[in-house]
């Protein structure tokens, strides 16, 4: 662990601060803008950096261990088949591969988990099988892949290879419609959750895409605005970013609010070599009166994972950084 | 759509009511569709000048659909990005709060700012937000803002303003370039005296926050700090007057001066009604109108430095109606970049490439957020040059001609919709009107003419003629005017 801080509990104390990993960069150590988060087979934490047009570089995956290490990192700006450019979600398969989902092309792309590409698929469209702007991905327990397209307004199911096998939704406010839906969660069971982003709701689907619930983040919460990325722990809670609030929100299965994590970051291990060698640097972020909200607090948390033993990934993407918590 | 008629002559279409209100949202804002055009003229001019004037009353940006697709544009990490965000916010209102967006445009002039030197783009843009927010207000209360605008400070110097070593920087510029002016009527406005009392009056405002690198944290913007330690609280004699003088003291009293009515109301003109010489000329070189200044600076103190009412006045005055005024002043490249958007229909929408078109007004020598200098943009012909006519008539032809854009797949259909025969003519000046009653000098309209009989002759059809008129438009020395 790189840091200790003071107050290192989550808002009802089911969670405790653990680490962080991260400090901005375009490239090497460090992300550029994360938006998406995966637990790969090869135990280590890969991070999707969306970056900007000024940077392509930064549009990248990276790969370290979850105590920081860098280990490596693969881009490819453009939208040739195996390159990328709005970088949405990556979500690792069953098969050990890499899927990456990128709005600007509309297509799946496939890597090793170091990067080599394997394949791509998807084209853009409304019509069943087609994407608009493809965003969220999970892998059903069937091995299938769900994929939320969101100017489509809806979910679709493919198969790895990207062969349509079902789809629902449309936009609108009711049951088992959307609004520009982000997230997708898969349980054990096969039943799907999906964060409505611009209708502040998650809803959850069985695996034929027949509506169940609806949560608004309101039941022991204030509600959710603009939820984005989700998923699931091995007791059924449901981890939300709360984007537009800057918090992540704990749901139990009931859709009940349990807990909220608000960022309680120290410095990574990154950012510690960093400043230690820009000790002036490290002076002025001390004395800055906004430092708190710089140093510690999550900033557009837009993914969320958790893994076996209970770590919380966090990507706190406009502070270019991944909080962890443990849970107790 | 409605049409006048696309038999109609040039001067019949210049005559018109169509014509007078595409004028005024070609000033007020980036211009109209011609479905927006419709819907004014069934509004009325004074109803969309109201209209225009409470830009509060509209629906602003989708934020939220901002920052999930533009995630790097929350802090700006570079001046490319900046310029780009101005640029589609400018863009993205054009149709909802076109008014709001051309003040702020104005106000960007006046108050020049710029990233050269203060090298943190969210800052900068946070001024531009400012000026959105306070710009069709009262303009002592904009004047407070901008006194306390973190990228002015910098900009100025004000942070190294200290009670026992004055830095003048702001306290001069305030002075000469935002508010009285060098001179007027051949006399100089104020003293060296007066500049070094406003001085000590700003000493103590600062920032914070300034010194935060990116690194590791990203970035995060400017704050205002008053420290009334580092404050000069002696008398001051300021303008005649003497007494205690803190800042907001100094603009309360230059606001009330005669030279800040004719100095923001000459700016006014210059900017929404016709090109005038530059502010350097101004002490000694007076208004091309007169009497519209005068105008201008009479509501100015009738309505309490009301900015909003001075446009009232200037919006529904004749000298703005008059057709003298039409197309008489050089369009900004933010207008060409903007104007041209807005009317085919582009980056309504947040997608890639988007940083591209934005760089345009860069390479048509108006560098959004990073001004040649504290004296703004020089304006009118000033814009002009051989290099950014050709980037102006490049960009203006490739967008007009491009039949993916919605805008001009519209004005291509409503065209050929007419129920009467389209002949060259009725294309060039069809395409005149819908494109916001365009005016052409009558050699050039007979040359386009010509150029369509040509190629319908030849058997091109109708949708390539009307492409190629729409792109010979966009290309003539006339669109490059407002």
């Amino acid at each position: 662990m790189s840091t200790v801080v003071e107050y290192p509990v989550s808002v009802a104390g089911l969670y405790q601060y653990h680490d962080v990993i991260g400090l901005l960069s375009a490239s090497g150590p460090g992300f550029s803008g994360p938006v998406s988060l995966a637990l790969g087979p090869d135990g280590l934490l890969h991070v999707a950096s969306r970056a900007n047009p000024n940077q392509p570089e930064g549009v990248r995956v990276s790969r370290c261990t979850f105590d920081g290490d860098y280990v490596g990192e693969f881009s490819g700006w453009g939208d040739a088949p195996g390159q990328f450019i709005w970088i949405t979600e990556i979500r690792f398969g069953p098969d050990g591969n890499l899927y990456l989902s990128d709005e600007n092309t509309h297509r799946i792309s496939v890597f090793t988990p170091e990067g080599e590409f394997l394949r791509c698929w998807g084209e853009l469209g409304a019509e069943p099988g087609q994407l608009n702007r493809p965003s969220g991905m999970a892998f059903a327990p069937d091995g299938s892949l769900l994929v939320v397209d969101s100017l489509n307004h809806r979910v679709q199911r493919f198969t790895a290879d990207g062969e349509y096998l079902a789809g629902w939704g449309s936009e609108g406010e009711g049951p088992g419609q959307f609004s520009m839906p982000w997230g997708v969660a898969v349980d054990g069971g096969g039943d799907v959750y999906v964060t409505d982003w611009r209708n502040d709701r998650v809803q959850k689907f069985d695996a034929a895409g027949r509506f169940i619930a609806e949560f608004d983040g309101r039941g022991g919460g204030n509600g959710f605005s603009r939820p984005n990325g989700l998923t699931l722990d091995s007791e059924g809670r449901i981890y939300v970013c709360d984007w537009w609030k800057d918090r992540v929100q704990v749901l139990d299965s009931d859709g009940r609010v349990v807990d909220t994590l608000i960022g309680h970051s120290g410095t990574s291990k990154w950012a510690r070599t960093f400043l230690d060698a820009n000790p002036d640097i490290e002076e002025k972020l001390n004395a800055a009166t906004q430092n708190i909200e710089l140093k510690r607090r999550f900033y557009r948390p837009a993914a969320v994972t958790v893994s076996d033993d209970g770590l919380v990934f966090v990507a706190d993407c406009y502070r270019h950084r991944v909080q962890i918590y443990r849970r107790l | 759509m409605t049409m006048v008629s696309a038999n109609a002559d040039t001067n019949d279409i210049q005559s018109s009511h169509r014509a007078l209100i595409a004028h005024l949202v070609r000033r007020a804002g980036f211009g109209a569709t011609p479905a927006e055009l419709d819907k004014y003229c069934g509004w009325g001019y004074d109803a969309t000048v109201e209209w225009l004037l409470h830009p509060e009353a509209q629906p602003g940006l989708d934020e939220d659909i901002i920052e999930r697709y533009y995630i790097d544009w929350k802090e700006s990490r570079n001046i490319e990005g900046a310029l780009t965000e101005t640029v589609y916010r400018m863009n993205g209102s054009a149709a909802t709060r076109p008014l709001q967006e051309k003040v702020a445009l104005f106000w960007h002039g006046v108050f020049a700012t710029g990233l050269a030197k203060v090298l943190h783009e969210k800052t900068m843009l946070n001024q531009i937000d400012m000026f959105r927010e306070y710009g069709l207000g009262s303009f002592r209360m904009l004047l407070e803002r901008l006194a306390r605008d973190p990228a002015m400070i910098f900009w100025l110097d004000n942070n190294f303003n200290h009670k026992d070593a004055i830095n003048e920087n702001w306290g001069r510029e305030l002075l000469e370039l935002f508010s009285m002016g060098v001179g007027m009527d051949g006399k100089e406005n104020y003293t060296e005296d007066d500049v070094q009392e406003a001085a000590r009056a700003f000493t103590g405002w600062t920032i914070d926050d300034d010194n935060v690198a990116s690194i590791p944290f990203g970035k995060t913007p400017w704050l205002f700090r008053y420290d009334p330690d580092d404050h000069d609280d002696g008398i001051k004699t300021f303008q005649g007057e003497t007494g205690n003088f803190n800042g907001d003291d100094i603009i309360e009293i230059i606001c009330r001066q005669p030279s800040t009515a004719r100095f923001i109301s000459r700016h006014m003109y210059n900017f929404f009604v016709a090109d005038d010489v530059q502010v350097p000329a101004w002490q000694n070189t007076p208004p091309a109108d007169p009497d519209a200044i005068a105008l201008l600076e009479a509501e100015y103190f009738r309505s309490g430095y009301d900015i909003r009412s001075m446009l009232k006045v200037l919006f529904t005055s004749d000298f703005f109606k008059s057709e003298a005024a039409r197309f008489a002043r050089v369009k900004s490249p933010a207008e060409v970049v903007v104007g041209t958007l807005h009317l085919v229909g582009d980056l309504k929408f947040p997608r890639t490439g988007v940083m591209d078109t934005a760089l345009e007004c860069r390479y048509m020598n108006q560098d959004l957020l990073n001004p040649p200098s504290v004296e703004g943009w020089h304006t009118g012909k000033e814009w002009i040059d051989s290099g950014s006519m050709v980037e102006r008539i490049n960009f203006v032809a490739d967008e007009l001609g491009n039949p993916s854009h919605r805008g001009v797949r519209n004005i291509v259909g409503a065209l050929l919709e007419q129920e009467s025969g389209l002949d060259a003519a009725s294309i060039v000046d069809g395409c005149l009107e819908l494109l916001g009653c365009v005016a052409l000098r009558e050699d050039n309209r007979t040359a386009l003419v010509a150029q369509a009989a040509e190629l319908l002759e030849n058997g091109a059809d109708l949708e390539s003629v009307i492409l190629n008129a729409l792109r010979m438009i966009g290309s003539t020395r006339e669109y490059q005017f407002a």
